[in-house]
């Protein structure tokens, strides 16, 4: 699911409340003053699923609408006719201007409309008000649950922020077991890094101000060439979708129009946007300004560590780089948006927008801004390592100064590089179980091709056996189980051997069969890197 | 200008197509450019052209046709335009920048084109093509480095790419001009006229020019799409051998370091040799680039080092690749990591470096080679007999041997899997018994080709 971009279809109409009581995005909310220093946004778990509703509303997609849709006025005078009261006028009119097509959201449920409604004429019923309310200037039941909604969320976050307890979730979050770091910690640490005065109120206050209304006019327009279809189409084209996604490169690319005289500046103030190829030149007010981005990463860093929704985040990210380019930002906020790209691609293993990020990166470092350029450099390495680029990999090393080259990461990347080369597998594993960073998301790529490579030089040069505990300790394994697992996955049985309480590795038989040299030529043969030019 | 169409009549008579070319030279003296540029203006150029090229070939026994007066006639127009160009260039007109010359010396070399496209031109005049391509590639060196010196970045033309193109601009002319070379070898291939009198003639030149074009562009990869229509097309076209011998070399240069960047040492060896041996004796600069790949290319395949005698008269090789073959040649390891430590920079430079980084083994070979030696011969198990060597080695004393050179101690379980690496290699033969600590080498031939 993407949350932010429900594909929610639309009865043909957009909604026009006409008289607006209660205003969905109101001009300002309050927002209680900070009262801990604490990490901004942690997510203590609990709250977490809360907040998932929260947001969930503007996900789920409305029910199927019935196809032979009734009069406007039949539910509402069928409705109250049930309880046998009598209904005032007023109350038969406002229940039918609630079902009128032009005011229908879809954002709200039929089933939670009438509810809603049952509700408010019974309040009204019992209270004794219903003949004193002026129904005609009543808000309609839909946009009374969506004020609800933005409520609940508003005061949702504000829990958050000002929970007290707050402070320790942040140690409380569960340590990743893995050696490597995520991204999200990578994020957590640019967080910290801003001081707590940064963040004002106010633009926190904006901020929610957005992720409870994701400006539904902006929506629309969007999803205004599907709305048309009926939802079970559009359900088959969202799988489609899904499918499709984070293949967001397709080999064709239409040519280019003509260029533009200059860079736009942008006036656009929401904050999400939908990634689409530009086929014309840029409109200045779909194109958000640097201090909106800005905004845009403090959100989508927390939507990135409360959903993990790998889809979403690299749409939004891709149509944040390309609101940059068209504006041509370079400075250590672009690097910051590439840098934080760049990580989770690499984190959830795409490869191709982490090689267009770190591309980009190279050349914005050039620019002499500043950024983390030792940590992806050392990544470019490992990077090139994988795709077995020789050329890019001599271009590199011809890049690197003296100074870099003793930075540690650097060091690392190039100490894992000179290891393959010699076929010295014992200290490429060693290095491979020692990454700084995120060099381990990587590494994992190719080191199970490097682990059959091993595999060959071992069955050759070790007779007639040695213990699996060797191949577990020299190929890094994570314990003689994965090491077996991976052999009998790779080879079969027929290789190991139980011998006094030892397990051992034929490596003789293995040799003589030939049984790794295949396996290893075809892990060499194909990497093919989705994205690479 | 009265010079030009003298000696164009007289190529024309002799059929001599490098003199004809000589008169398409942009390489000329301020005087002479000046004197070109005066002698006509841009009313009555045309006709002063026309009518010189007509009474100049006047006299040939083939007159030119009217359509190839018409082609010539462009060509020296735009010509002309060039120098003008050039002129400013050289007198240093506020106006004027290598861009200009680079963009009116495009115009000539498409009028050539459509020379031989549409008003046949004859095969033999294709040295006009090399004058032509030659210089336009100067120019677009020189229009890069002059724009990119003066103004740093100029907001040159914007795409609609989600990223900005980091390398855009920065080889904006070269690029093109690698576009007009490959249409130039285009021209060339496509010919299909009798081989006496055909274009291909003009093939290797322009694609050795392309080949050094996408090398300076950093796109060698580029020159294989080349150089497959040249091998699909070898059919109908003259040999190599057939081309002059500058251009052979050249090529073959070009095809050797092409096969050696895709680390294929045997294939590029063997075009690198061919290039050695019919390099001319005294171009030295030559011979050097051809050795530079061509020794490490011999390292890997046969294991064999240069000789003295080989790097006696080029100094700058010696000091290249004399300490990585010393260490080499006395197996000493430590030595080696540090003779390719301080020169990385050079054979970085020169993409040499990952290449001779694999010099190591033979390094390490010779070191293990030596405690093989070292180890003396098993006592004799009856009179008379042939001394064994010990072929059982403890895997301490190469341990040892390792870590004697280098003052640090290696992780047995490391030389083990150098070991490994060798035996997979068939840099020596043998076996390693790990539960008993000990190298098993072969009785004949442990480590093979060198005699033990």
């Amino acid at each position: 699911m993407m949350p932010a971009w429900p594909s929610v279809p639309n009865q043909g109409t957009q909604p026009s409340p006409p008289a607006f009581t209660y205003h969905p995005g109101p001009a300002y909310t309050p927002v209680q003053v900070r009262q801990s220093f604490a990490a901004p946004y942690p997510t203590p778990p609990p709250s977490y699923s809360v907040s998932q509703v929260a947001y969930g509303h503007s996900q789920i997609p409305a029910p199927v609408p019935q196809p032979t849709y009734p009069p406007a006025a039949a539910p509402a005078s069928e409705e109250p006719a049930k309880k046998k009261i009598d209904w005032p006028e007023s109350v038969r009119f406002y229940v039918q201007r609630s079902f009128l097509p032009e005011n229908l959201d879809q954002s709200v449920s039929r089933q939670d409309m009438e509810a809603k409604l049952k509700e408010i004429i019974s309040h009204a019923n019992e209270t004794g008000i219903m003949h004193t309310i002026n129904w005609d200037t009543m808000a309609l039941p839909q946009q009374i649950i969506k004020h609800e909604r933005t409520q609940a969320l508003i005061s949702q976050v504000q829990a958050l922020t000002t929970d007290p307890t707050r402070g320790t979730a942040a140690a409380t979050v569960p340590v990743n077991p893995s050696r490597k770091r995520k991204s999200g910690n990578m994020s957590e640490d640019m967080d910290n890094a801003l001081p707590p005065w940064k963040i004002s109120a106010e633009s926190r206050g904006l901020l929610q101000d957005r992720i409870t209304q994701p400006s539904p006019d902006k929506r629309q327009t969007m999803d205004e060439p599907l709305s048309k279809k009926d939802s079970k189409f559009q359900k088959q084209l969202e799988k489609r979708q899904k499918r499709f996604d984070g293949g967001y490169k397709s080999a064709y690319r239409s040519p280019s129009p003509p260029p533009s005289d200059g860079p736009v500046v942008g006036t656009c103030t929401t904050l999400e946007k939908r990634y689409l190829r530009l086929t014309a030149p840029p409109v200045a007010s779909v194109v958000r300004p640097e201090h909106i981005l800005k905004q845009t990463l403090q959100l989508l860093k927390k939507k990135w560590k409360q959903e993990q929704n790998y889809s979403y985040i690299c749409d939004q990210f891709k149509s944040m780089r390309q609101d940059l380019t068209v504006q041509r930002i370079k400075n250590e906020f672009t690097v910051e948006v590439y840098e934080i790209h760049a990580r989770i691609a690499l984190e959830k293993g795409d490869l191709g927008e982490y090689n267009q990020c770190q591309t980009q990166l190279k050349a914005l470092y050039q620019l002499g801004l500043k950024g983390s350029p030792v940590e992806f450099k050392a990544y470019r390495i490992l990077y090139f390592i994988h795709t077995a680029n020789r050329t890019a990999l001599n271009d590199v090393l011809a890049d690197l100064t003296t100074a870099e080259k003793k930075e540690r990461p650097i060091k690392h990347a190039l100490d894992v590089r000179s290891a393959l080369a010699l076929g010295n597998y014992h200290r490429f594993f060693q290095l491979y179980l020692d990454t700084p960073n995120m060099g381990g998301y990587l590494m994992d790529m190719f080191v199970d091709r490097e682990r059959l490579a091993a595999f060959c030089n071992i069955c050759k040069a070790y007779k007639p056996d040695v213990r699996l505990r060797f191949v577990t300790e020299e190929l890094g394994f994570e314990g003689d189980q994965h090491a077996a697992q991976f052999i009998v996955d790779n080879v079969g049985q027929g290789v190991l051997e139980e011998r006094n309480s030892d397990i051992m590795f034929l490596t003789a038989q293995a040799d003589k069969s030939q049984l790794f040299e295949p396996l290893r030529a075809a892990a060499f043969r194909r990497i093919d890197i989705k994205g690479q030019i | 200008m009265d010079t030009i169409f003298r000696e164009f009549g007289e190529a024309f008579s002799q059929q001599n197509g490098y003199q004809l070319s000589q008169t398409l030279t942009p390489q000329l003296p301020k005087d002479m450019l000046r004197v070109i540029w005066r002698s006509a203006n841009h009313h009555d150029v045309k006709s002063v052209l026309r009518r010189g090229i007509q009474s100049s070939s006047s006299s040939l026994m083939n007159r030119l046709s009217r359509e190839e007066v018409d082609g010539w006639v462009e060509v020296y127009y735009t010509y002309w335009k060039a120098c003008e160009h050039l002129l400013a260039m050289e007198e240093g007109s506020s106006n004027s920048s290598w861009t200009k010359v680079y963009e009116a010396w495009k115009e000539m070399l498409n009028a050539l084109h459509r020379g031989y496209t549409n008003y046949g031109f004859e095969a033999w005049t294709i040295p006009c093509i090399y004058v032509g391509a030659k210089n336009l590639r100067i120019f677009a060196i020189r229009a890069d480095q002059q724009r990119n010196s003066s103004s740093a970045q100029e907001n040159s033309g914007m795409s609609f790419q989600d990223d900005f193109d980091p390398e855009s601009g920065k080889n904006q002319q070269l690029e093109d001009c690698a576009r007009q070379l490959n249409r130039m070898f285009q021209l060339c291939l496509s010919d299909r006229a009798p081989l006496e009198e055909s274009r291909k003639w003009g093939i290797y030149y322009v694609v050795n020019l392309l080949f050094k074009t996408y090398f300076k562009l950093n796109s060698a990869s580029l020159s294989k799409n080349m150089l497959k229509s040249l091998t699909a097309g070898r059919g109908d076209m003259p040999g190599l051998s057939a081309f002059p011998k500058s251009q052979q070399v050249t090529f073959k240069y070009y095809e050797g370091v092409l096969h050696f960047l895709e680390e294929n040492y045997v294939e590029s060896e063997k075009h690198l040799t061919i290039a050695w041996n019919l390099c001319h004796k005294n171009a030295m600069r030559n011979k050097e680039l051809i050795l530079t790949y061509l020794i490490p290319c011999h390292l890997l395949t046969t294991h064999t080092l240069p000789t003295q005698q080989l790097l006696e008269p080029h100094p700058r090789l010696q000091k290249l690749f004399l300490p990585l073959c010393r260490s080499i040649k006395k197996g000493e390891l430590h030595a080696f990591d540090i003779a390719l430590q301080e020169a990385e920079d050079e054979f970085v430079k020169r993409r040499i470096y990952l290449t001779l980084e694999r010099g190591r083994d033979i390094a390490l070979r010779n070191l293990l080679r030596k405690v093989f030696l070292a180890g003396g011969f098993e006592p004799p198990k009856e009179d008379g007999a042939k001394p064994l060597r010990r072929t059982r080695i403890p895997v301490d004393e190469f341990v040892a041997a390792i870590s004697l050179g280098s003052q640090q101690m290696l992780d047995p379980d490391e030389v083990e899997c150098l070991l490994a690496n060798m035996i997979y290699k068939n840099l020596m033969k043998g076996y390693i018994a790990r539960e008993r600590g000990i190298v098993v080498l072969s009785k004949s031939g442990a480590f093979p080709g060198t005699g033990v």
